[in-house]
């Protein structure tokens, strides 16, 4: 709306002084024609500065008759409130028009990729690893680590598989050149010796890391990784294991998973058990990743076996308790369909940006 | 362990398919590898196209001389023209039939033809063409009492599932067809055989004793040895049958003799060796160790060394057999053999394994014997064989036998407690339920109160504990009546030590700078110490090296982490992979003098090459250098809030002017710089790389802890630029030092941000600029507060470094 318009009722008033309403709308209409910020400030110059008529009329005050005083002073300042709120307006109108032309004209292609920040990308194993590790941290337990350049003793023996043992032969040792007795482990398993050796029950640990066979093709690379779990205390049992690894299996491949038990034979548990966890692939029905079983091996558990407490001494009439132990490239594998082991060592940066 | 399903059903009454056995047994505790079938393929009907025939007319082909034009009877009264290639039967033989439309094992399919004008419909079947040998010299002629026309599986079983079965090392009584019955019925409760042991009467006058003497001096080794004479054998071929099952399970029929007694192997899991009695020595055996310096030619032609640690059999001059491995070529029966003298016997498990990693050589024999076998089969052994030489091979069991035992096996028995049970199963397993379940496993027992007292069978050495004999319970019982639970009263805390939040933290620092994790394998080849150009002297030459690797590539363990880092970084490369930042968390290993174990030091490392933040359409990429590899060590730090200095480094594989050891609490922890551009080339590496490798210990052990506060907010800070002329060798770092110390207390910050050198400043010369930062956290400073703290800083440089302040 023009000032003029706007201030229609003021102007009526301003006839009460000769001249006021004209010079009034002299300056209304120069607001109004102002067309840019420049026009504006013009226009202030013009009709509110301290030569413009109106400031002139203003200052004259004094020397006017005395019955005028008053009415030039009323009108003359309500005429100047009114045409500063016109300027202001004014001068928001324009800038407005100016905002909104130049936010019309400044488009970018808004497909182009954007600036690119680096961000790289834990290796696959690690990430499957640390999902594990803080499963069972929120089950309560601790993640403990050992040595991977190790004895005989903390391998086999301790683990009830002393030497001649018939389960020795499966796993395909590394040995240390010089050192009959070192070898490289074969299972992170060690680590729960080292940890009851050190500390009194109750233990409820996990002991992720490296291990090592002698073997290498599509399914087997001669270093992958193991996450073993130990839970010793006063009443541990085998439906605790069961619980213990239903859990883990629902909270890493989903809730409506259901596991099995199988028996099996482990020289340091006893009963021995592998687990298997219903096919996520199939849902059960039967695929090729499950051999059309419905169930995917995973994991091999079981109660600790009383020799190796024997051989940490812990009194089985006190104290047992569950372990297991599973690879972790397996779950990954599982988890995102890769098929061939030996690309997790590739380190190919195709491969490990994929995660 | 191969089963065939026929040769089971004669031990235990199956009345399920083979799928829901394998299943039963996969749950019980048998890992069931796959359902195989062997022989003839059972589809569409197949086997009816497989028959019993008879050559009524045998005569020549009109068109070809090598080739006979036959007619054979096939049942029903109908005959079929066969034109067939092979000699060796006469007019009157029986043979296997292949009629129009049959499968063969391989998968070929056979349909009439016409043959070099003839036509031919069906084919008589040659021991290889059905899968019963490897090769043949002739079509397969049957007994005379085969009824023709009828179905050939009915007469010999050679079209079966088998189950493939994986027994694990504590069950060798599994490692048996008898073994598996007996299995079977305890998890079907279905009725069991007894085990097909009949002996045979022996003949004949003089008793083996007067033929052969043998003994045993290591009882140790052998804890029974049991041996029997079969005289006047016919060494041929086995009967068709015979053939068929030692197919089926896996195996490569020979002989008779030799059939025969892998056939009791498979029966009852005891593996036997048959000797030619001529070619023993003596004729004497002895079970004795070796002797230094004894070899022995075992019968796959090999020469082998044997050594005081291995059990061999004897005869009067030298080692005729090693123990339960492998025999000798010297007494190997052979055709022209008569006299059999057949072992059966229980030789120590472990001293078997020993001796057969030792020898490198594993046999169907050993990995039995490995697993402690036994020793109460070795009588059912002899006698089943014994009987079946008499059957098959026309032989005569000399009165008489060998059987040294000198410590019979005395009886097991255990005390379980039923309280037990429950609580190591957290289930209650009623009391009949035990006792049902351990009577159909073969354990006898009687109660006494709340426990049983349980006495467990000869072939079942694996079960000694109470344990033990709750594993066969809940097996059998069943894992999924276990109900699952949680541990109910855990009173210990979980979670990520701080070490350990720490590593992740890292981990996490470097991947938000941009650089991805990679995992090596930690065992390389031994040439990386010279690639890196170690000295001769060099510690990091003392590596931990494998006995037996793979291949040489792999066959040291790493004492720096750089090198599997830098072969990721060319394998990148090579793949066309630009920008290839990596780091690893991983450990090197360190021999230690005098000890036994390697000193494993936990590293982070990482190779920068390339550019790290990629080129793109808004820049192009800036290729790193020791500043961007710097700049990534003080994100690690920060990340865990922890500090270092510099020194100038020598590492041999490091740019000598653009790299540095990493300093904590003045001992070096580590290294960051530009790779030495010859160890570059050693790696097959074409563009430059930045190396960092910090142990991670000192790292974590750097960490200020826990962040006390500061106030920053009350007081405004007062800011100030200055910019300093120095002698051009001046580090920066000693500048900043001068610096704070100067302006402590009210200075509270000092950073680069501009380095000059040039005309302006002059030769051997460089500029610095610095900006400052004065703060109090007690009052908002006033100007003569900055200025004065200003003058001391100017002054301390220029009279400590002879710094000017730039015009």
């Amino acid at each position: 709306m023009s000032a003029m318009k706007k201030y229609k009722d003021l102007v009526e008033e301003l006839r009460s002084y000769e001249g006021l309403a004209s010079m009034f709308a002299e300056a209304a209409a120069g607001i109004d024609a102002a067309g840019d910020s420049e026009a504006i400030e013009a226009a202030r110059v013009a009709h509110l500065g301290r030569k413009s008529k109106l400031s002139q009329l203003l200052r004259s005050i004094p020397e006017l008759p005395n019955e005028e005083k008053p009415v030039v002073g009323k009108y003359g300042n309500k005429a100047r409130a009114a045409l500063e709120q016109a300027l202001a307006d004014r001068k928001k109108e324009i800038e407005g028009v100016q905002l909104e032309h130049r936010l019309a004209t400044e488009q970018v292609d808004i497909t182009l990729p954007g600036e690119p920040f680096p961000r790289g990308h834990l290796h696959i194993i690690n990430q499957t690893l640390w999902e594990i590790e803080d499963i069972f941290a929120g089950l309560g337990y601790r993640i403990a680590e050992g040595p991977e350049v190790e004895s005989d003793y903390y391998n086999f023996t301790a683990l009830n598989t002393p030497e001649g043992h018939p389960a020795r032969s499966s796993h395909d040792t590394f040995f240390v050149d010089g050192k009959e007795d070192v070898l490289l482990r074969t299972h992170t398993s060690p680590v729960q010796i080292r940890l009851m050796e050190k500390e009194e029950p109750p233990i409820y640990a996990i002991m992720p890391g490296r291990v090592y066979r002698r073997d290498s093709d599509a399914t087997h690379t001669p270093m992958f990784h193991q996450i073993e779990g130990l839970a010793i205390d006063e009443h541990i049992t085998m439906a605790d294991l069961k619980g213990t690894l239903e859990t883990f299996m629902r909270a890493i491949f989903g809730a409506d998973r259901v596991i099995r038990l199988r028996p099996h034979f482990f020289p340091f548990t006893e009963p021995s058990v592998e687990m298997d966890v219903s096919c996520m692939i199939c849902g059960g029905a039967g695929c090729r990743s499950c051999k059309n079983s419905g169930w995917l091996e995973i994991l091999g558990a079981g109660m600790v076996d009383p020799n190796v407490f024997g051989f940490v001494d812990y009194d089985p009439d006190l104290v047992q308790g569950f372990a297991f132990g599973m690879g972790v490239e397996r779950i990954a594998m599982l988890k995102h369909g890769m098929t061939d082991l030996r690309m997790f060592y590739d380190n190919d940066l195709r491969f490990i940006k994929q995660f | 362990m191969k089963v065939p399903i026929s040769w089971l059903k004669e031990y235990v009454a199956i009345d399920m398919s083979a799928a829901e056995l394998a299943d039963r047994l996969a749950l019980t505790g048998t890992e069931v590898e796959r359902v195989l079938h062997v022989g003839l393929p059972v589809d569409d009907g197949n086997l009816d196209r497989f028959v019993v025939g008879r050559v009524k007319k045998k005569g020549a082909h009109p068109n070809a001389d090598k080739l006979t034009l036959c007619e054979v009877e096939v049942g029903d009264g109908k005959v079929e023209q066969i034109v067939c290639g092979a000699k060796n039967f006469k007019e009157g033989d029986r043979t296997a039939v292949c009629l129009p439309g049959g499968t063969l094992p391989d998968g070929r399919k056979l349909e009439a033809a016409v043959i070099r004008g003839v036509e031919s419909r069906g084919m008589m079947c040659s021991e290889s063409e059905l899968g019963l040998s490897s090769e043949s010299a002739g079509i397969m002629i049957l007994p005379e009492d085969a009824p023709v026309g009828t179905r050939l599986v009915d007469y010999i079983p050679f079209s079966d599932e088998v189950l493939e079965l994986e027994i694990t090392p504590n069950r060798p009584d599994c490692l048996s067809v008898y073994g598996i019955a007996r299995e079977v019925a305890a998890i079907t409760g279905a009725a069991l055989a007894p085990e097909p042991t009949q002996d045979v009467e022996p003949r004949g006058g003089d008793s083996i004793e007067e033929l052969i003497t043998i003994t045993v001096d290591d009882g140790e080794l052998c804890p029974r040895y049991g041996a029997r004479l079969i005289a006047g054998v016919r060494v041929a071929p086995s009967p068709t049958w015979l053939k068929a099952r030692i197919v089926a399970a896996g195996m490569r029929p020979v002989n008779n003799v030799v059939d025969i007694t892998n056939y009791v192997m498979w029966t009852l899991g005891e593996p036997m060796h048959a000797f030619d009695l001529a070619k023993i020595a003596g004729p004497s055996l002895n079970a004795r160790r070796a002797g230094k310096g004894e070899k022995i030619t075992t019968i796959d032609g090999t020469e082998r060394k044997l050594d005081q640690n291995m059990l061999v059999i004897a005869d009067a001059t030298k080692p005729t057999a090693i123990a339960g491995i492998m025999g000798g070529a010297g007494s190997e029966v052979s055709d022209e053999t008569t006299d059999i003298l057949l072992e059966a016997a229980n030789f120590n498990g472990p001293n078997v394994m020993k001796t057969e990693m030792a020898l490198g050589l594993r046999s169907e024999s050993s990995t039995r014997f490995e697993k402690g076998l036994d020793a109460e089969v070795v009588p059912k052994a002899l006698a089943m064989a014994s009987r079946m030489m008499v059957e098959l091979c026309s032989g005569r069991l000399v009165p008489g036998e060998y059987d040294i035992y000198a410590e019979p096996r005395s009886e097991q028995a255990i005390h379980l407690r039923e309280e037990k049970v429950t609580s190591l199963l957290g289930i209650v397993v009623p009391g009949a339920e035990i006792e049902a379940i351990l009577s159909r496993l073969d354990f006898e027992s009687h109660r006494e109160g709340d426990s049983l007292h349980v006495t467990v069978p000869s072939f079942r050495a694996d079960v000694e504990r109470e344990v033990d004999l709750i594993e066969e319970i809940v097996r059998v019982f069943g894992y999924e009546l276990i109900p699952p639970t949680l541990p109910s009263d855990v009173r210990v805390m979980g979670g990520l030590s701080p070490y350990q939040s720490a590593e992740r933290k890292i981990a996490l620092a470097l991947t938000a700078a941009g650089i991805n994790e990679a995992i090596t394998y930690t065992f390389i080849a031994p040439d990386f110490a010279d690639r890196l150009r170690l000295a001769d002297d060099d510690s990091r030459r003392q590596v931990v090296k494998l006995a037996n690797p793979l291949s040489i590539d792999q066959s040291v363990i790493r004492t720096l982490m750089l090198p599997s880092l830098l072969m990721s970084v060319a394998t990148n490369l090579s793949m066309r992979n630009p920008d290839v930042n990596i780091f690893e968390l991983g450990r090197t290993y360190h021999t230690v003098a005098g000890e036994k174990l390697a000193d494993e030091r936990r590293t982070v490392a990482g190779c920068l090459c390339g550019s790290l933040r990629g080129e793109s359409w808004m820049h192009a990429g800036r290729e790193t250098d020791y500043f961007t590899g710097k700049g990534i060590v003080e994100a690690v730090f920060s990340s865990v809030k922890g500090s270092f200095s510099v020194e100038r480094c020598d590492e041999p594989f490091l740019h000598p002017g653009k790299s540095a050891y990493v300093v904590i609490d003045g001992k070096r922890a580590g290294y960051m710089g530009e790779v030495h551009p010859l160890v570059l080339e050693a790696f097959d590496i074409d563009k430059p790389v930045v190396a960092f490798e910090i142990l991670e210990d000192a790292l974590i052990a750097s960490s200020a802890g826990i962040v006390i506060f500061e106030d920053l907010l009350t007081f405004p800070a007062s800011f100030q630029d200055i910019a300093v002329v120095v002698d051009e060798q001046t580090a920066a770092e000693e500048i900043i030092r001068v610096v704070r110390e100067a302006g402590a207390p009210l200075l509270r910050g000092a950073r680069v941000f501009d380095t000059y050198t040039g005309d302006q400043v002059g030769e051997g010369k460089k500029s610095i600029a610095l900006g400052l930062e004065f703060r109090s956290p007690e009052r908002t400073l006033t100007d003569e507060d900055v200025d004065g703290a200003r003058a001391a800083i100017l002054a301390a440089l220029g009279e400590r470094l002879g710094a000017t302040l730039r015009g």
